[in-house]
């Protein structure tokens, strides 16, 4: 396997540290404004739980040219500010630019190789936007590893209802249903991992795909699961971070996303296929309800972008979606905003169809699942109407009812998924 | 009198019947196997049709993506079909070739002869149009798709624009190569490609000058009430 750590001061230092028991990995770019904050909470984590350990931080930088990287070098914690008089074994600070191609998953593939390179026990991924983060989030990803023999901590936090709705209606219903595990945030950006599940992902060879970019999130959970590592949820509190680049391209995230999961199921067939229904997961963590910033939705855009998909691309669907759900499209297309819904059954044969198409390659799958995005808006829009006077509790009910169906739809997907 | 009649009349009439009469078996022969390459070229179609179909080859086509790549392209027919009609019109062109040349005519001989030194070209350029037709559906579909994503209400005419104006450069490469009109098709294209730029240009100009305005205000102040939505 070749290294990509090219940097000659990189490689003194790993050299230098030797081994390590924990490592965080920070992927950033242009996150100097809130980078500062989830160093120092890592920092914090790294001397309150895990006090006697070798720890090593690792920003891995896409280029930022906002200082990002001075400011991990510069962020420092206060011990005293924390009340913490056991002594500190000094944490390593290590920051790098990556190489490859510019998205998140570089960014994790320089930090799995620098967490080979230490022989670390445990490691942990954080996004470099979090606000909420705290040091007790490093101790709940980094102790079911070390302590609980986990090979897979998966966040579990509480969202706006209107937060991770790419989750909410596809990511999740879809990973529950393939791989039968309830892991209810599976692309949430900040995962505990065993040094032996970094390595394995390094031996596999998807670098130069989607899950270089946003698609790493889906890859990593789906290939812990699936080739049985041990995995559980970590309960981290509430997710608030800086809101995502306006100019980021809703249909390019979701494609990106959305073709990962997509992928993953022709590697996973045979693991799949003969999964039904799903368990839950352990859940590590004292769970506690939260108060969350409110999420402004304009409903009115959501629904026009939806009935301007309907009228311009039903003939490209139309080479996939049965006729049944073709009808109801043009039928939805026609709904006032007060009728408008999109039922769970109707959606999770839309996905499925989505997933055989794809397979089957019958358009292609740029088109295919750029053309998904009018769809998937129509569905969060009637997911925000419905949902509009619900409380949490009532939101996941309503997503858990979404999941059966996906459930129930299943045996439907393996029967034409064979037919190919 | 009558010798004047023989010499302007009779003698180029006799003559032309003598020659007519001679090429007559020529002429009935190449009807004959135009009539036999039309029944053979049906015949071919129908049996290479059947010959594909038993050999599986559109379950191979299948398997292998041909039939998405055709269809992708827009070509809706099962491979066995189209290369079944292909194969019957080639044979149908060998007989027509075989019963033009059977007419012994120097001209159409001649005629002929620059056919085949021309037909690379006509090769050349089918392939440009058939290769000009798929990246126009390929981009047109690309541009539709995008638009709609961007919630452009013109979404359907910048597809068909984005497809139109591919398939007009591809059509004007096979032209050239054809060598129709050289200059005229690429003067042609450069006029009517500029004038439909400025006359979209204008278009926007006046008539979109207030979605614009209200495009541009957006950008520099910020929408309002703006999507807050984390999609991941």
């Amino acid at each position: 396997m070749k290294s990509i750590i090219e940097r000659k001061e990189i490689q003194e230092k790993i050299g230098e540290i030797g081994t390590a028991d924990i490592l965080v990995g920070i992927p950033s770019y242009n996150n100097a404004r809130t980078i500062g904050h989830v160093v120092r909470a890592v920092q914090a984590g790294f001397a309150k739980y895990f006090p006697d350990k070798k720890c090593v931080l690792v920003n891995s930088d896409g280029g930022s040219t906002d200082g990002t990287m001075e400011v991990v070098q510069d962020a420092a914690i206060d011990f005293q500010s924390i009340l913490l008089h056991h002594r500190v074994l000094p944490a390593f600070k290590i920051t790098t630019p990556y190489h490859g191609i510019p998205g998140k998953g570089s960014a994790f593939r320089t930090i799995f190789e620098i967490a080979d390179s230490l022989n670390v026990n445990a490691c942990a991924v954080v996004d470099s936007d979090l606000r909420s983060i705290t040091p007790e989030w490093i101790e709940l990803l980094i102790k079911p590893i070390i302590e609980g023999g986990y090979d897979y901590a998966a966040p579990l936090y509480h969202r706006h209802k209107y937060d991770g709705t790419i989750t909410n209606s596809i990511i999740y219903p879809l990973t529950r249903a393939l791989y039968g595990k309830r892991i209810r945030q599976p692309i949430g950006g900040d995962f505990g991992f065993s040094g032996k599940l970094a390595r394995f992902y390094l031996t596999k060879d998807v670098w130069e795909t989607d899950v270089a970019r946003y698609g790493i999130d889906i890859w990593m959970t789906t290939t812990a699961i699936a080739n049985n590592f041990k995995v559980c949820q970590s309960f981290l509190g509430a997710k608030i971070h800086d809101p995502k680049d306006p100019g980021a391209d809703l249909s390019a995230m979701l494609y990106q996303v959305v073709s990962s999961a997509f992928d993953l199921m022709e590697t996973y067939y045979n693991v799949w296929k003969d999964i039904k229904g799903s368990e839950s997961v352990i859940t590590c963590g004292f769970q506690y309800a939260v108060g969350l910033e409110p999420v402004n939705v304009n409903v009115d855009r959501m629904i026009d972008k939806f009935r301007l998909g309907i009228k311009e691309l039903i003939d490209i669907w139309r080479g996939f979606l049965p006729d049944g759900i073709i009808d109801f499209l043009n039928r939805a297309g026609e709904l006032s905003k007060e009728e408008f819904y999109i039922p769970d059954d109707i959606w999770a044969e839309i996905v499925y169809s989505f997933a055989l198409a794809y397979h089957k390659g019958i358009v292609n799958k740029g088109h295919l699942l750029k053309s998904l995005t009018p769809l998937y808006i129509g569905r969060t829009a009637s997911f925000v109407l419905e949902t509009w006077q619900s409380d949490a509790e009532e939101v996941e009910e309503k997503i858990e009812n979404l999941c059966i169906a996906f459930e129930d739809k299943k045996s439907l997907l393996i029967e034409k998924w064979q037919e190919v | 009198m009558k010798n004047i009649f023989e010499r302007l009349i009779s003698e180029p009439l006799e003559g032309f019947f003598e020659r007519f009469i001679q090429f007559l078996p020529n002429l009935l022969s190449a009807i004959f196997l135009l009539i036999i390459g039309l029944f053979a070229g049906w015949l071919t179609s129908k049996i290479f049709c059947r010959l594909l179909k038993v050999l599986r080859m559109d379950e191979f086509s299948e398997r292998h993506g041909i039939n998405n790549i055709l269809l992708k392209g827009g070509i809706k027919e099962k491979l066995s079909s189209l290369a079944g009609r292909l194969t019957g019109w080639l044979v149908f062109f060998i007989f027509l070739i075989i019963s033009l040349s059977s007419l012994n005519v120097p001209a159409i001989e001649r005629l002929l002869e620059r056919f085949f030194l021309y037909l690379p070209n006509l090769f050349v350029a089918v392939i440009i149009l058939l290769i000009g037709y798929m990246l126009s559906n390929f981009f047109g579909r690309a541009a539709l798709i995008a638009a709609v994503n961007a919630g452009l209400k013109a979404s359907g005419m910048i597809g068909r624009f984005v497809k139109l104006t591919i398939f007009l450069l591809a059509a004007t490469m096979a032209l050239e190569q054809l060598g129709i009109g050289r200059e005229t098709i690429i003067i042609a294209f450069a006029i009517v490609f500029g004038g439909i730029v400025l006359a979209l240009s204008i278009a926007f100009g006046l008539g979109g000058r207030d979605i614009a305005k209200e495009y541009l205000e957006k950008k520099i102040k910020g929408e309002e009430n703006k999507d807050e939505i984390e999609h991941l």
